[in-house]
């Protein structure tokens, strides 16, 4: 069998998931950025200490689904606003979260 | 090292809770005798009161029992201020009368029954007490969050194991069919990298070129999201396996213009909704291989019969029968040009850029408890591919399946064309009254006045040339008509 190879033949990558891709493949890690903002601000303003563990969760979610190409100084930027949430919620108000049943 | 600063950030916060909280038990106080600052002022009160005094508080609290309680509980704090009273009062009782104590007679006997009665300690409600036992609910939530990342770590590493041991089965078979295995894009030069791009935690991609008949060839590992913890508990509902979605990019002069899918049925029909080409060229619904030898799972579309027989000869069925279970769709197309883009109706202006390209989407056994093993069954498909390039090379279409494919692409080409014409007449039209006004405005701006004329009248010409020019065209479809 001849060589089926092509040196001479040989063409680069192209990534194809540039400009309408991103956003067709997985909208997960940019949803989860979002809620995980909305719900750290409402921790702040409300001073609600679930809304903030759940904006912890959201934004490691979002950290886990995230593509390589993605800016970590957003996820960093995510996960520091809930992580001051939580704090912030707690020195405010030191009494353990009740459950809601 | 993102792992590793966000773990060290989450060990933060438990131990900031715990500091925060042994500072308040450092005396090593009873619970029961600790109070909060606010009521302090009645721990100086009466030694017996301090047992009963928070009773008292936390009774008159809470609401339900306020009623009840209270007076019981403000009863006996008067029979101690009295007891108290009223040893104090033995030694000074002498200059008081008899008289002024006549209402307290029953207090004595309430006095001797309060010791038969029992104490009802009441429960401090959780968010009153300060152990850390009632911190539950943050324990819980961090507990949820290492579980997380536990989760992660290992997943991470699952998918990157069976990657690599993807690529090392395979990587022979690929080195010997492409000249360039694995290129990420970023050197100047194309040299092999010999290594897969991971463009995700969970989908690891491969760029193979150098080959007759093809430009190229992306193989993308689509793993599952091991890495997530809720895409894992999604998945116990709902059963996945890992995907090996195969791209190979023809050159124009090595593949003729037809379009065939082959797949499971329900793969089929999805593709048949989702895909341009597909939704476009193959009309009807998916059929059944069994004329083929085919097994029951798999179904066919094609553009026309003679392209489904040429397609399927011996060496194709055999691969389609031996590895049915691991195949999902298997897509010839020279029309390709993705899914279907859900663009405004004015934005249509032009059909998008077809590429002649063989898709294969290929299941890995397991449905989801993959291991590294299983990567080698994987190994037969990939020579299906290698088959698949050389065959859609060799395979022409005769005469008259020439003409009806080039048909089948007019068509398509005028239904889109006649969808369009309403936005391209209006286009059309703009584009002629900016050239009308732009004139327009030169002349204006035509400081000579004499040019200005002139240009004027040039216009003007041309104008009436152009209704002569209708006039004549409409007498000439007039004359036709008749």
């Amino acid at each position: 069998m001849a060589d089926p190879r092509r040196p001479g033949k040989v063409a680069r990558d192209k990534p194809p998931a540039t400009e309408t891709n991103p956003a067709l493949e997985d909208p997960t890690p940019d949803y989860m950025n979002l809620l995980g903002m909305v719900f750290s601000m409402c921790g702040l303003m409300l001073k609600l200490k679930w809304c903030a563990w759940i904006a912890v969760y959201c934004s490691f979610i979002s950290f886990a689904n995230s593509r390589s190409s993605e800016d970590t100084k957003q996820m960093m930027s995510s996960f520091m606003l809930s992580i001051s949430a939580v704090v912030m919620s707690y020195l405010q108000n030191p009494q353990p979260m009740s459950p809601p049943w | 090292m993102k792992n590793l600063y966000i773990f060290i950030a989450v060990l933060f916060i438990p131990w900031s809770f715990s500091l925060a909280k042994y500072d308040e038990f450092e005396d090593g106080d009873d619970i029961m005798e600790y109070d909060d600052n606010d009521f302090a002022e009645f721990e100086d009160v009466n030694e017996d009161a301090v047992t009963e005094s928070p009773q008292r508080i936390i009774t008159t609290e809470d609401d339900e029992e306020e009623a009840t309680v209270e007076l019981e509980g403000q009863d006996e704090n008067q029979e101690d201020f009295d007891d108290a009273d009223t040893q104090e009062g033995d030694t000074e009782s002498e200059p008081y009368d008899d008289e002024e104590f006549e209402g307290y007679e029953e207090k004595p006997d309430a006095s001797h029954s309060k010791n038969k009665d029992p104490i009802t300690i009441v429960n401090v409600p959780a968010h009153l007490q300060n152990s850390w036992e009632s911190y539950y609910m943050e324990i819980l939530m961090v507990t949820g969050l290492l579980a997380y990342i536990m989760n992660y770590i290992i997943g991470k590493n699952k998918n990157n194991r069976l990657a690599h041991a993807w690529f090392n089965t395979h990587r022979e078979l690929l080195e010997s069919n492409f000249a360039l295995v694995g290129d990420d894009g970023t050197n100047k030069e194309a040299t092999s990298t010999g290594k897969l791009n991971q463009e995700n935690e969970h989908i690891y991609n491969l760029w193979c070129s150098g080959r007759v008949c093809c430009e190229g060839m992306l193989i993308q590992l689509k793993f599952l999201k091991r890495q997530d913890l809720l895409n894992v508990l999604a998945r116990m509902m709902r059963p996945a396996s890992d995907q090996v979605q195969i791209k190979v990019t023809m050159n124009d002069e090595d593949m003729d213009t037809y379009v065939f899918a082959v797949g499971t049925r329900k793969a089929l029909v999805r593709l048949q909704k989702e895909m341009q080409d597909l939704s476009e060229f193959c009309s009807d619904k998916p059929k059944s291989g069994a004329k083929y030898g085919l097994p029951d799972s798999l179904a066919i579309l094609s553009e026309m019969g003679e392209v489904t027989e040429g397609m399927m000869d011996a060496k194709m069925i055999h691969f389609l029968t031996h590895y049915a279970d691991k195949i999902e769709s298997v897509q010839f197309s020279d029309q390709f040009s993705g899914p279907k883009l859900m663009q405004e109706e004015g934005q249509l202006t032009k059909l998008p850029e077809t590429k002649k390209t063989l898709l294969f989407t290929f299941n890995v056994p397991g449905l989801g408890n993959t291991s590294p093993k299983d990567m080698e069954s994987l190994l037969p498909l990939m020579s299906m591919v290698i088959y698949s390039i050389d065959k859609a090379k060799k395979f022409r279409l005769n005469r008259e399946g020439k003409q009806k494919a080039d048909k089948n692409r007019a068509r398509v080409e005028e239904n889109f064309l006649k969808l369009t014409h309403v936005q391209r007449q209006e286009a059309a039209q703009s584009r002629r009254e900016e050239k009308k006004r732009a004139e327009k405005e030169r002349i204006m701006n035509e400081e000579d006045p004499e040019k200005q004329r002139r240009l004027e009248e040039a216009a003007l010409r041309r104008e009436q040339k152009k209704l002569e020019k209708k006039q004549m065209k409409m007498k000439q479809i007039k004359v036709k008509a008749m």
